[in-house]
C-alpha cells in the first residue's frame, strides 16, 4: 500500500505491542505456573510481581482462571489478544487477510477454550498461531513501513516486558539495537524525540531500567 | 460435487478464520455473526445468464438515465410519465444534488439487483439498490475456498471465474476517478458490513478509511497520512448513508461523515461511489415505473419482469389490495434488509386492521405485491438436504460499459416457512455458479 493514516499507524504499532505482550506473557506465566504448582505460598504472587499487575485474584486457583481467560480482567491474556485483534481487524489491507486470520482464530480459540473444561494446554495454539502471524507478516506484509512499524511495537513491548521481566543487559542491548534499525528505516515516523534520547542514553550506560520504563514507553505515544 | 459437500464444515471454519462475518445491533449491542455457507450452489446456465445479464444492463443504464433526467432536466415529470409527488416525497430525493451531473454522468455505479425465480423458470426483479449494496465479497472468498477444497468439481462443471470482482471494481473506481486516489470509506468496524469494506479495500487495492482520515479543503478531498501531507482522493466509494455522509450539507450530528464533502463532490472534483441521491430511484414506490423507464429513456421492451407490484398512493389500486389483504405482501418503501416487509396472511384482524389505516393515511409509504412462490433450492441441513427460499443479488457494475457479475450472492431463508432470506435475519449464502456452456 505505502500510503497510511496516522490511526493506521498507530493500529499496526499497537498490533505489534499486543501480539507481543501475549506471547511473552503465556511463556512467562507458564515458566511461573510450572513453579507455583510445586510451591504452597502462594506463588502466583510472585507472578503478579514479576509482570507488575495488580493482585486482584482472591486465591492461586482464581489467578490461574481469571488470569488467562477472563475477559473482565483488563490484564488477562485473553484482554491482551482481545486488544491485539482490535487492533488488526482495522488493519486487513496492509496485513492482508491471511496474516489477520491467524490473530482471528488465536481469538476464536482462547474463546473456545475459555468455555471448556479448565487446561492450559492449549495455550501452546495460541503461542504457534502467534509465531506463524510473526511469519506471515514477513511474507504478506507488502509494505516495509508498515511491517517495520509491526516489529517496532514488537521490540519495543520486548524492552519493556525484558526490564520488567529482568532479563540480561545484552539481551535488551540487542532489542534496542533492532529498535533503533527499525524505527531509522520508518520513513517518515513521528516520534518523541526526547524521550528516545533518554532511554538511549540509558541503555548504553546500563544505568537502572526499571525507573526509565516510562520513558521508554513515552517514545510513541497513541493519540 | 460430493467432495465439495464433504468439505462444508472445512469451508465454513475457513470462513470464520478469515472473519467472513457480519454486525447486527440487537437491544443497541453489537454482535458479530458468522454468515453460515452452504455448499450446494445456484446454478444458472449460460443462455440464462445471457438473459440476465441483458435485462439487468438495460435495467441498470435506464436507472442511471432516470437519475441524470431527475437531477437534471425532469424531463420524465414535464412529460407526466411518474408523477411528481412520487420524486419530491421520496426520502431518497436530495436537494442538495439538483441540477449536478457526477464525473462521466454515472450515478449508480454498483447495483445490486435483487431477483428471485418463479418455479417456472421466470425471473422476477424483486428489488433495486442503488445505493450501498453490499454482499459480493462473501461468495467471493467462499468460491476461492470451494476451489481448493474440491478442485475437480470446478474443472468438471465449466463455472465461469467470479475472481474478476476485484478488477471490475477497480476499473469502476478508476473510470470516474477524477485524479488521486482510490479510497473505500467505511463507517467503522462496528458496522455490519465491515468484512466486506476491509476484503474490497485489501482485493482492490484502495485505501480503507474512516471519516476522520479524510478532510476536504478548497473544495477538494485529501487523506491525512502519517506525515501529515495530503493525498488528494480522486474516487470514494463510500459505504456510509447518504444522511450520515456530510455534516455540514445533510444530518448535523453525523459523526462519521466529511464536513463539506459534497461541495467538493459538487465541484467536481472527486466521485462519490455511489453517487449521493440515488435513494430516488431504489424507492420501493418507483420500482413500480421501472419498465415505464426503460421504455421511457432507451425506447426498449423490458426484458425482465416487476413482481405484480401495485401503488397505494393510487386510490384504485389501494382498494383492490386492501380488500386481498391476505394474498398480498406490503412493504414500507422506505425499510431495507427485509424490514417493513409484512405478508398479509400472517396478521391477525386487529393487525390488518391497523396496517389498513396506516395505508390510508400514508399511502405514498406503502406498496403491495402479489406474493411470488419463488423457487426452493436445496440446502444442507444437518447432511440432509431440505428446500428452502432462496434469491439472488446480481451486481451490475457502470464503468466504461455497464456490465454483469458472472456470479452474485444467493441468500437462502433457513426458516423452512419463510420467504425472508436476509442474513440479518438469520438466512446464509450460496456461490452462484454462472456456466460458460
Amino acid at each position: 500500500m505505502g500510503i497510511i493514516s496516522l490511526e493506521k499507524q498507530d493500529h499496526l504499532f499497537w498490533l505489534g505491542r499486543y501480539c507481543e505482550r501475549v506471547y511473552t506473557t503465556i511463556r512467562t506465566f507458564l515458566l511461573g505456573y510450572d513453579r507455583m504448582l510445586d510451591d504452597e505460598n502462594s506463588g502466583y504472587k510472585a507472578i503478579c510481581q514479576m509482570l507488575d499487575i495488580p493482585d486482584i485474584y482472591k486465591d492461586e486457583e482464581d489467578f490461574i482462571k481469571t488470569y488467562v481467560y477472563s475477559s473482565k480482567d483488563v490484564n488477562s491474556i485473553y484482554s491482551n489478544l482481545r486488544r491485539a485483534y482490535d487492533n488488526a481487524i482495522v488493519l486487513r489491507d496492509e496485513i492482508s487477510s491471511i496474516s489477520l486470520s491467524y490473530i482471528q482464530m488465536a481469538l476464536d480459540d482462547m474463546e473456545e477454550y475459555s468455555n471448556k473444561p479448565f487446561s492450559l494446554l492449549q495455550l501452546q495454539l495460541i503461542i504457534d498461531l502467534l509465531l506463524a502471524f510473526w511469519g506471515s507478516v514477513d511474507v504478506y506484509v507488502l509494505s516495509d513501513n508498515s511491517r517495520d512499524l509491526i516489529k517496532c511495537g514488537r521490540s519495543l513491548e520486548r524492552l519493556d516486558l525484558y526490564i520488567r521481566l529482568g532479563y540480561p543487559k545484552e539481551r535488551l542491548a540487542r532489542e534496542f539495537h533492532m529498535f533503533e534499525t527499525r524505527m531509522g528505516r520508518i520513513s517518515p515516523l513521528q516520534y518523541n524525540f526526547e524521550a528516545y534520547n533518554t532511554f538511549s542514553t540509558a541503555i548504553r550506560n546500563k544505568a537502572v531500567l526499571k525507573q526509565q520504563l516510562d520513558t521508554l514507553n513515552k517514545i510513541f505515544v497513541r493519540r | 460435487m460430493q467432495s465439495l459437500v464433504e468439505h462444508t464444515g472445512r469451508i465454513n471454519d475457513l470462513l470464520a478464520r478469515y472473519g467472513v462475518k457480519f454486525g447486527i445491533y440487537k437491544n443497541h449491542v453489537f454482535h458479530e455473526q458468522l454468515f453460515p455457507f452452504d455448499p450446494l450452489p445456484r446454478v444458472i446456465p449460460k443462455d440464462e445468464f445471457t438473459l440476465l445479464e441483458k435485462g439487468l444492463v438495460q435495467r441498470v443504464n435506464a436507472l442511471n438515465a432516470f437519475l441524470r433526467d431527475i437531477y437534471g432536466g425532469k424531463q420524465i415529470i414535464a412529460n407526466k410519465i411518474i408523477p411528481e409527488e412520487f420524486i419530491f416525497s421520496s426520502k431518497g430525493f436530495l436537494p442538495q444534488c439538483d441540477g449536478f451531473v457526477p464525473p462521466k454522468g454515472i450515478y449508480s455505479h454498483i447495483s445490486g439487483i435483487d431477483l428471485v425465480q418463479a418455479k417456472d423458470k421466470t425471473w422476477y426483479i424483486l428489488e433495486d439498490n442503488l445505493r450501498i449494496p453490499s454482499g459480493a465479497s462473501y461468495p467471493l472468498i467462499a468460491r476461492k475456498l470451494c476451489r481448493l477444497a474440491s478442485p475437480e468439481t470446478f474443472t468438471k462443471n465449466h463455472v465461469v471465474t467470479n475472481k474478476i470482482y476485484p478488477q471490475m471494481l477497480k476499473e469502476t473506481m478508476d473510470n470516474v476517478n477524477t485524479g488521486g486516489l482510490n479510497v473505500i470509506l467505511t463507517p467503522g468496524r462496528y458496522n455490519a458490513a465491515f468484512f466486506e469494506h476491509s476484503y474490497l479495500a485489501e482485493m482492490t487495492g484502495s485505501v480503507l478509511a474512516m471519516n476522520n482520515d479524510l478532510f476536504v479543503d478548497n473544495n477538494n478531498l485529501f487523506y491525512k497520512d502519517n506525515n501529515g501531507s495530503a493525498k488528494r482522493v480522486g474516487a470514494l466509494y463510500r459505504r456510509i448513508s447518504d444522511e450520515f455522509l456530510d455534516p455540514m450539507n445533510f444530518l448535523p450530528e453525523s459523526l462519521i461523515g466529511v464536513p463539506n464533502l459534497l461541495t467538493a463532490y459538487r465541484s467536481g472534483n472527486v466521485a462519490i461511489i455511489n453517487a449521493p441521491g440515488n435513494g430516488v430511484a431504489d424507492d420501493k414506490g418507483i420500482y413500480y415505473f421501472v419498465p415505464t423507464m426503460i421504455k421511457y429513456y432507451l425506447d426498449e421492451e423490458p426484458i425482465l419482469k416487476n413482481a405484480p407490484t401495485y401503488l397505494m398512493f393510487d386510490e384504485k389500486q389501494r382498494k383492490q389490495s386492501l380488500a386481498r389483504m391476505d394474498e398480498l405482501v406490503f412493504k414500507d418503501v422506505s425499510e431495507a434488509g427485509g424490514y417493513g416487509v409484512v405478508f398479509g396472511r400472517e396478521l391477525s384482524q386487529d393487525k390488518k386492521t391497523e396496517l389498513a389505516e396506516l395505508i390510508e393515511e400514508q399511502p405514498r409509504r406503502f406498496v403491495a405485491q402479489e406474493i411470488i412462490d419463488f423457487i426452493d433450492l436445496p440446502i444442507l441441513e444437518d447432511g440432509k438436504e431440505v428446500l428452502r427460499k432462496a434469491d439472488l443479488r446480481a451486481f451490475v457494475l457502470a464503468g466504461t460499459t455497464t456490465k454483469v457479475w458472472p456470479c452474485g450472492l444467493t441468500r437462502f431463508s433457513r426458516n423452512p416457512t419463510s420467504f425472508i432470506v436476509n442474513s440479518s435475519q438469520g438466512g446464509g449464502f450460496k456461490d452462484t455458479w454462472v456456466l460458460s456452456r
